[in-house]
């Protein structure tokens, strides 16, 4: 007997469920956090890990959590004050470019990254924001 | 004095990021969490071409490569 496609809910895949994914992420991260800065290999294991993921995410291999929003509400505007307020800061720090005395975002997490650990904290939260994207 | 302004200039647009999440989950907000405007956002499609997911995609590789690598 037929029942209804919208009806039927498709199975998470064993390697599609936390279980799985978070012990994958976090290995992934502790080997990334490991890798320096400016180095080949940091720079290998970056494109390979984040070419992966988009490879998955464009290839409709893992199905989305819920569905996206058909519009967005005006309450979206909001989000414009934190990305205004960041992109005045970057791009003044930028455009002055006088280093140290004003600096960039990225010049002032620079030294905080050179800590392994914080590095491979970093790692991590960025490959779990990836992996939710390719799952949206 | 700059530097100190730069500082807390990034930690108020950090801080503006959390506090729009927070008001985003509260029962019955009717602003979007960034999670649903990423998806709106992904959903933009030209053609066939999945322009939005590509685009986001690629920031956000960028971005990995820029703090992680670079």
């Amino acid at each position: 007997m037929d029942h209804p496609r919208e009806l039927t809910v498709e199975a998470p895949r064993a390697w599609d469920r936390p279980v799985v994914s978070v012990p994958v992420l976090i290995c992934l991260s502790l080997v990334g956090g490991q890798l320096p800065s400016f180095s080949a290999s940091a720079n290998l294991y970056t494109l390979g890990t984040g070419g992966a993921l988009i490879w998955v995410g464009l290839s409709n291999r893992v199905p989305p959590r819920r569905p996206a929003p058909r519009r967005l509400p005006p309450g979206a505007l909001w989000w414009l004050l934190p990305v205004t307020v960041f992109g005045v800061f970057e791009g003044a720090t930028f455009v002055l470019s006088v280093g140290d005395e004003f600096p960039t975002f990225s010049r002032l997490a620079d030294p905080m990254l050179e800590d392994h650990l914080v590095r491979s904290a970093a790692w991590f939260a960025w490959l779990t924001a990836f992996w939710g994207l390719v799952r949206r | 004095m700059m530097r100190a302004l730069a500082i807390g200039g990034f930690l108020a647009a950090l801080l503006l990021f959390a506090a729009v999440e927070w008001a985003a989950r509260r029962e019955g907000s009717r602003i979007p969490s960034l999670a649903d405007v990423c998806a709106f956002v992904m959903r933009y499609e030209v053609g066939p071409v999945p322009v939005g997911r590509i685009g986001l995609f690629g920031f956000w590789w960028w971005l990995g490569w820029h703090f992680l690598a670079r």
